[in-house]
């Protein structure tokens, strides 16, 4: 695995929230040079800029990939810019890229960002585009299945070998809003927490997901300043530093998704990537899970060993996930409490890693805060890519 | 101008096809004769599907067709009540499924001629094909005969 000498120094990051008023580039702007600020570095002190890929939108794709971003910004030191794609796992490839331009010398400092506009995007288009992504053209596409469905099938499964109630289920939302309601960020900001009762009073979309268990697209935008470690030790500010890492491959084709073997890998991931944070699973004060649906959070909390075999739901439900709970959870309330930003989404839960390990969480902030898990998934569940983030370094 | 004809005008409303690799010719082809074909590796008899065009347990390109039995167990299902694809709001309510075959290798599908609410997991199921055009016939499943 990589050997994880870089941190997160500076960060940017605009509200999650509906703005057709606001350009991609104009976000980009705004994300980016508060990163740069936030870093204690100047503009030309940036090497080199990756962008995590936007989904859906290729017209930024294009410019993103075709070097526009480092004129734009005159980041006149600039060596080389490039576009990432992994879908959910994008921004945590952009961050290994990152560590090899730093390694190899390409870099000192890397510019990591994000920017999707969902909103401008044309309705048929957008359900064109997740109606194809992440599914199988031949083989599952043309049976009318969604992404809704793929995860309605996993919850069905999961519940039927569990015993896990739709009651503990729709408590995931519950802790997921908690958190987001905190979260100035959040597109859920302010707004009122949803009783798991509530929550399956919405309309059911397909068995055994409800509206409120799905997501709302969104708009938003984020960025990263990335150096090594020993450069971000010798600067002395807050910062998050990579401590471990490891992944699994699944399958691209939910159909072909051994669900076993997925738990494993959960489990495993987890395992090694704490193990090579020299930590154990005790000393993890964030869960900092990114899944997109709130259906397999009771999945992943088993996977975890931090719920047994079949009380991920009742944890959820016994709001041990929740604010004031004994186990901090995705604390921007993944994508159902964020808002949903496509690829954006993993970005986002990286800056709120570095937040939460440099200490500006306010409100949301989890007190003494020294080491976060964090994994992101791509695609419909292709891959599952766990990280060690902590306050300081090894 | 109607509701429905806005619909059809601002989407694509036509029913989607599958994307046809070469490889898999001949799977829609028994398909167009009511037969379940699943491919099979003469060099380490593996079962085979979806369709490869080299067999993915031993990179063989000795691979063969084989009529399945048809007869598969609902692993999981799901549904759809809402916020499907317009090209799918006729056939509102569905249920979409992965069965297991007898054969071993697991399919998404569709469960018909059954009331959603009488659809389990575990359920046993059988082969039926429901045609889209004149050369694609997608294998649906229905409870099994007794």
């Amino acid at each position: 695995m990589g050997a994880n000498k870089i941190a997160i120094i500076g960060i940017g990051e605009v509200p999650t929230r509906t703005m057709p008023e606001r350009s991609r580039w104009d976000i980009i702007y705004d994300t980016c040079m508060e990163a740069v600020r936030d870093s204690g570095l100047s503009k030309n002190d940036i090497g080199a800029v990756i962008s995590t890929s936007p989904q859906a939108q290729p017209q930024l794709t294009a410019e993103l990939a075709f070097g526009k971003l480092p004129e734009e910004l005159g980041l006149e030191n600039c060596r080389d810019t490039c576009v990432v794609n992994a879908g959910g796992a994008g921004t945590s490839n952009c961050l290994r890229l990152a560590e090899q331009y730093i390694a190899s010398g390409v870099a000192d400092a890397v510019l990591v960002h994000h920017v999707t506009v969902h909103s401008t995007i044309p309705i048929p288009d957008l359900i064109a585009f997740f109606a194809k992504a992440g599914v199988d053209l031949q083989w599952e596409y043309p049976f009318g299945s969604t992404y809704n469905i793929i995860m309605g099938l996993m919850a069905n499964r999961y519940m039927h070998e569990t015993g896990c109630t739709p009651l503990q289920m729709a408590s995931v939302v519950t802790a997921l809003r908690s958190w987001a309601s905190r979260d100035p960020h959040s597109i859920f900001y302010g707004k009122a927490v949803p009783s798991p009762e509530k929550v399956l009073e919405s309309s059911l979309l397909n068995t055994p997901l409800h509206k409120r268990e799905s997501n709302i697209l969104a708009d938003g935008g984020c960025a990263m300043v990335v150096v090594s470690t020993e450069r971000a030790k010798k600067m002395g500010k807050p910062a998050a530093y990579k401590l471990g890492e490891s992944v699994r491959y699944f399958s691209a084709t939910p159909m072909m998704r051994d669900m076993e073997k997925m738990v494993y890998g959960l489990r495993d991931t987890a395992k090694e990537a704490i193990a090579q944070a020299g930590i154990t699973s005790a000393d993890v004060d964030i869960w900092n899970v990114y899944l997109a649906y709130p259906l397999a959070h009771p999945i992943m909390a088993e996977a975890l060993e931090i719920a047994p075999f079949g009380q991920g739901g009742q944890y959820f439900l016994e709001g041990r996930m929740s604010f004031g709970g004994d186990i901090p959870w995705s604390t921007i309330g993944d994508a159902p409490g964020r808002g949903h930003t496509g690829s954006g989404v993993s970005a986002a839960v990286y800056v709120e890693t570095a937040r939460q390990l440099m200490g500006r969480a306010g409100e949301r902030q989890v007190p003494d805060c020294a080491y976060v898990y964090q994994n992101t998934s791509g695609g419909s569940g292709f891959n599952n890519i766990a990280t060690i983030w902590g306050r300081d370094p090894k | 101008m109607t509701t429905q004809n806005a619909q059809a005008e601002q989407f694509d409303m036509t029913r989607p096809l599958p994307i046809v690799q070469p490889w898999s010719e001949a799977f829609w082809a028994g398909a167009r004769e009511g037969k379940l074909l699943l491919q099979h590796c003469k060099e380490c008899s593996a079962t085979i599907f979806y369709p490869r065009k080299f067999c993915p347990e031993c990179w063989s390109a000795d691979i063969e067709w084989r009529q399945a039995s048809g007869k598969a167990t609902v692993y999981t299902f799901s549904t759809a009540y809402d916020m499907v694809e317009p090209r799918f709001w006729a056939d509102l309510p569905y249920t979409i499924a992965y069965v297991d075959l007898a054969e071993g290798p697991r399919m998404m599908t569709r469960i018909v001629d059954c009331a959603p609410e009488d659809i389990k997991i575990g359920m046993e199921v059988e082969v039926v094909f429901h045609k889209l055009d004149d050369k694609f016939y997608l294998p649906f499943f229905r409870p099994a005969a007794k």
